[in-house]
């Protein structure tokens, strides 16, 4: 079975993809700023609560989910022309994230999880011997409280965090999200598999 | 808490149903997953829900995903962004408007310097700015003013950050048609900080950025031709400009530093053997 229906869309920051055009209105007829400004509020403003809600299940953090929106928002702002006209959430959440992990790097070098141990980690989560539970859902959702249950999702690693997230919080779909955290598809799909796996496996062993 | 199925995974005749629960790769798994979020067309969703009929592990997922979506959709409460967030915002981004004295196409100039792929584009020949070849000394002034006075309000003022000339220098390669002369000033007080690729008219070129005290000093480094043609204002808007040829290459340092002590970075700029 395939499921060729699911591929990335070439954007800004496909490398794969066609080169970024430039044309925007404000380009050719020389009203640069004027535009910018238009284009900014109509791309990035509209977002700014996902923005936020992203940067804060990033960094764990509401101040500095704000810092980081701030200067998301900057480097949206200066990169507005690059902006090729296609998902803009999901543009602006690809920046965002990309600002969140430069911070975290810079602020909080422990907590980042390098390529390396990435590999590990998904290795990690593909072994078999995954615990089967077969709970019924409906008791489980009785019992899983708010906070339990941010708390849980908190202990994901980033990139399953982020994926979930993006997926079953902010409700983009794949496409967009293999755009916004600059995977392919399929490795979106495993890493949502896993995420949703290993989020029921937590809030299992709340009881 | 029933034992899991783990030792009886892949030990059943395919085609049989398993009540031992596939590998989270399994791509059964991950079209379950891909059926439930609505992502699959319909031949393909038809025929997993088929298969979820079949075999009970794989409606057991759905059940399970299904129930921690309903969970999070009822339980999580969805923030907002903070109030006075997007005020931020706004009033940061308006700031960048500033300084009006510059003619409103310079700041898209500017915007550019942003993005090593956006040179690129540029270079290459894709063309939608309309723009003489050949800029005058006073616009090339003002634009690098202008990237000056943007690096400042970035998170960073430099693409790469690096006291190391021996980093900056390569990092060049491959952006820039020729790579700056890089010195090591930092005995004389002025460190480097690293660099950035600026963009003057369609010509991407390298800026080093270095630090006197708090203040950056940016110096971009061109091909002294015609279309970077030296002269010009020794200030704009407050900033400092110095400017010299050497070797074929057009330099000017621009800064908020006092102009006598951006004449002295020059001129140790300019006599260092410090070079890579």
């Amino acid at each position: 079975m395939s499921i060729t229906p699911l591929r990335p869309r070439a954007g800004a920051n496909s490398s794969d993809g066609p080169p970024v055009r430039l044309v925007t209105p404000g380009a050719r007829n020389g009203a640069g700023m004027q535009d910018d400004n238009a284009i900014f509020r109509s791309v990035v403003m509209p977002h700014i609560d996902e923005a936020y809600r992203l940067a804060r299940w990033l960094t764990a953090n509401g101040t500095d989910a704000e810092d980081v929106v701030q200067d998301a928002s900057l480097r949206a702002f200066r990169a507005i022309r690059s902006y090729a006209g296609g998902n803009p959430r999901a543009w602006l959440l690809s920046i965002v994230r990309n600002t969140a992990y430069s911070w975290l790097r810079k602020n909080r070098p422990a907590t980042i999880v390098s390529v390396d141990d990435l590999e590990a980690v998904e290795r990690e989560h593909a072994k078999p011997g995954e615990n089967q539970d077969d709970t019924p859902e409906a008791s489980l959702i009785a019992k899983v409280d708010a906070e339990q249950l941010r708390a849980a999702i908190a202990k994901l690693p980033a990139p399953f965090r982020e994926t979930l997230v993006l997926r079953d919080i902010e409700g983009l779909d794949y496409r967009e999200i293999a755009e916004a955290t600059e995977v392919p598809i399929g490795t979106v799909m495993s890493r949502l598999a896993r995420a949703r796996r290993r989020l029921l496996e937590m809030l299992r062993q709340n009881d | 808490m029933p034992p899991t199925g783990a030792t009886a995974e892949r030990s059943l005749p395919l085609g049989e149903p398993q009540m031992s629960r596939p590998k989270s790769d399994d791509s059964s798994v991950l079209l379950v997953h891909a059926y439930l979020d609505g992502e699959l067309d319909p031949a393909n969703a038809l025929s997993v829900a088929q298969q979820m009929g079949q075999e009970p592990a794989l409606a057991a997922e759905a059940e399970h995903v299904r129930g921690l979506q309903n969970l999070i959709r009822d339980r999580l409460p969805i923030e907002e962004a903070p109030p006075g967030l997007r005020a931020r915002i706004e009033s940061r981004i308006g700031t960048t408007r500033q300084p009006r004295a510059t003619p409103s196409w310079m700041h898209s100039w500017g915007a550019l310097a942003a993005s090593i792929a956006v040179a690129a584009v540029l270079a290459s020949g894709s063309t939608w700015l309309v723009a003489s070849s050949q800029q005058k000394p006073v616009q090339v002034a003002e634009l690098l003013v202008s990237d000056h006075i943007r690096s400042l309000m970035a998170p960073e003022p430099v693409d790469v950050v690096s006291s190391d000339r021996h980093t900056v220098k390569p990092w060049f390669n491959g952006r820039i048609a020729n790579s700056p002369r890089v010195v090591d000033l930092a005995k004389d007080d002025f460190p480097l900080v690293g660099g950035r690729v600026d963009v003057i008219g369609r010509t991407p070129v390298a800026t080093l950025v270095y630090r006197r005290a708090k203040h950056l000093i940016s110096l971009t480094a061109a091909p002294a031709d015609d279309a970077f043609a030296i002269g010009g204002p020794n200030s704009i808007n407050g900033y400092n400009i110095v400017r010299w040829t050497e070797n074929g290459v057009a330099y000017w340092a621009v800064s908020d530093v006092e102009a006598k002590e951006l004449e002295t970075f020059a001129q140790l700029f300019r006599t260092s053997r410090n070079e890579l």
